[in-house]
């Protein structure tokens, strides 16, 4: 039950108790009392009961005609107060529904007349603000870490190749050196992409938007899977590459499929397949690639695209990836106004599906 | 040749200098911006390697500075900060390249080697290592007069490979000059690729040409 419909009730009850009272007085006053009096004066009895009949009509004629249209006004009115005063509650819901993690920055609109509503939007802005700045704290504090993490990367990374360098080195330490190498490496990725998604966060990033033939972009991408997938005796096909030109970023866009190409390959079983296609529905580009591997159970699909996320463990350990792969493509496909989508049937086969909207045909817009 | 290297991280600074110097290149170090400024205008140096992040007047700031001054000896900028529009940024204020840390020290020499030797590039359009060629008008490949087909892609790593024979090619600068990818994909793009092109220019040829050096990157040469 509403605020509103409870206070209309009440408002109702308390009305219809008035009225109550109000038809009770008028009675006692106008028949019980003039009753006594007669008791007293028994010979004007007879004419003084035909009176009293009279006045009682009279009494329910008045609550009936006057007094109840009264009260069914004022619930009407009352409904209708309740209404305008409460109109801001309505407000501030449908605002409040609208903040995220993304949109902290504004504020709720605020009536500025002081009433018990303005003061709780005041407090509730004042929330905002400092859940903003809590987010923004964390938010810097992973860019603060990860520009911090660069300076021992680097000498760590520059120091284990000058030992590498070394003509002399004795095998197994050349071999302990470079699997150091390796992990360094992995590391720098990570501290990379950590970096590039506490940016995008802050919206700290820009895109070099032209029009891009992702068509192009998809079939190039092609090849490149088709050479990562060899090793492994995966088969990977182009179903279909219709033309497509969409707005935005080359280098975002080509890391984009090369990421999920990757995973296609990386994710996949030996002997597998790997299904590409692109085409172009209304306005919107959308392209899906589908591998053969052991798939996500539907208990972890929700999270995939959580940074650092494993949902299987056994993963972890087959596949040598910086966690954050399909946080950075989320990213990338959200900043180009797209959606991503992954289904899975366990032990059968994956779907990415990536639209993108495409570009305005009027190119002079760029 | 003559490098100068600007970096206030001691220990970076000091593995750069030995990595240089094991090139041959003859290297000065400054720590901070105002020196590095006061050694340029002393020396001519054929090329700097400048770090962003400097105490004091910081690396971009030093390199205005020298291009206001008509000085336009090559640089190389490295940063931590790692932002596209810094290398954007970076480029229009003059520097010739810009490397993002952590880098790869076989990154960091080839591109200096590059950078001091850009006009010296070889430019003929029939590169030549032992008895494979390649002519970049007809993109034919040849080993002991046997021809080779390559892909595209194929095609534009040799090249790259042939372009500095005998020297080492990181996997960064590999994936920026063949894939054009300003970002680390993380995949094992390029190893697949240097296998597949051993496959066709090594496997039934003597002597081995293209070699891997462990964490380091790859070269292009007669003698293992």
């Amino acid at each position: 039950m509403t605020i509103r419909t409870r206070l209309s009730l009440w408002y109702a009850a308390v009305m219809f108790v008035a009225l109550m009272v109000m038809g009770v007085l008028l009675y006692y006053q106008l028949v019980i009392e003039p009753r006594q009096h007669t008791q007293k004066h028994p010979e004007r009895h007879h004419t003084e009961q035909a009176i009293n009949q009279d006045i009682f009509e009279d009494v329910t004629n008045i609550v009936m005609w006057c007094a109840v249209p009264a009260v069914l006004l004022s619930i009407g009115g009352g409904w209708w107060l309740m209404k305008k005063s409460l109109a801001p509650v309505a407000s501030l819901t449908q605002a409040t529904k609208k903040i995220s993690a993304y949109n902290l920055s504004e504020r709720l609109p605020r009536a500025g007349n002081g009433d018990e509503l303005d003061r709780l939007t005041e407090v509730f802005n004042g929330m905002l603000a400092r859940l903003e700045d809590s987010f923004n704290r964390t938010r810097e504090f992973t860019l603060h870490a990860s520009h911090e993490l660069k300076t021992p990367l680097t000498v760590l990374c520059g120091e284990t190749e000058t030992v590498l360098r070394d003509e002399s080195l004795a095998p197994a330490e050349r071999e302990r050196a470079a699997s150091q190498l390796d992990e360094l490496h992995r590391l720098a990725r990570i501290v990379d992409g950590l970096t590039l998604l506490a940016r995008a966060d802050a919206g700290q990033v820009t895109l070099t938007l032209e029009l891009v033939q992702f068509d192009e972009l998809v079939r190039d991408n092609f090849g490149d899977a088709q050479i990562l997938a060899e090793p492994q005796g995966i088969q990977v096909e182009l179903a279909g590459c219709e033309e497509a030109t969409v707005r935005g970023d080359r280098h975002r866009l080509r890391q984009l499929l090369l990421n999920l190409a990757d995973n296609a390959v990386k994710y996949n079983q030996p002997s597998g397949q790997v299904m590409i296609s692109l085409r172009h529905t209304g306005d919107t580009a959308e392209f899906t690639i589908a591998n053969t591997g052991p798939g996500i159970p539907p208990e972890v699909l929700p999270r995939v695209f959580d940074r650092f996320y494993r949902g299987d463990a056994a993963h972890s350990n087959v596949v040598d990836g910086c966690g954050l792969g399909l946080s950075i493509v989320q990213w990338i496909v959200s900043a180009h106004h797209g959606t991503i989508k992954i289904e899975s049937v366990p032990s059968k086969i994956t779907t990415v599906t990536v639209r993108l909207p495409l570009a305005q045909e009027n190119k002079a817009s760029l | 040749m003559r490098v100068l290297v600007v970096e206030d991280e001691k220990k970076t600074a000091s593995f750069v200098r030995k990595a240089l110097q094991a090139e041959g290149f003859a290297v000065d170090v400054c720590h901070n911006g105002d020196n590095a400024l006061a050694a340029a205008r002393a020396t001519p140096f054929d090329g700097i390697v400048l770090d962003i992040m400097l105490p004091g007047r910081d690396g971009l700031s030093v390199l205005r500075q020298l291009r206001e001054r008509k000085n336009t000896t090559p640089v190389l900028l490295l940063s931590a900060r790692g932002e596209v529009n810094e290398r954007v940024e970076g480029l229009d204020a003059g520097a010739d390249d810009y490397l993002p840390k952590p880098f790869e020290l076989t990154e960091l020499v080839a591109r200096v080697r590059a950078l001091t030797r850009r006009s010296g590039e070889n430019k003929s359009t029939v590169l030549r290592v032992a008895d494979l060629t390649l002519d970049t008008v007809t993109h034919l490949a040849q080993r002991g007069g046997t021809e080779i087909e390559l892909t595209a892609r194929e095609y534009r790593l040799l090249e790259f490979l042939m372009r500095s024979p005998g020297r080492l090619c990181g996997r960064m600068m590999i994936l920026e000059k063949v894939w054009d990818y300003d970002f680390d994909p993380g995949t094992n793009l390029v190893d697949v690729y240097i296998r597949r092109l051993r496959e066709k220019i090594d496997a039934n040829f003597q002597p081995k040409l293209l070699h891997t050096v462990r964490g380091a990157g790859y070269l292009l040469k007669e003698q293992p």
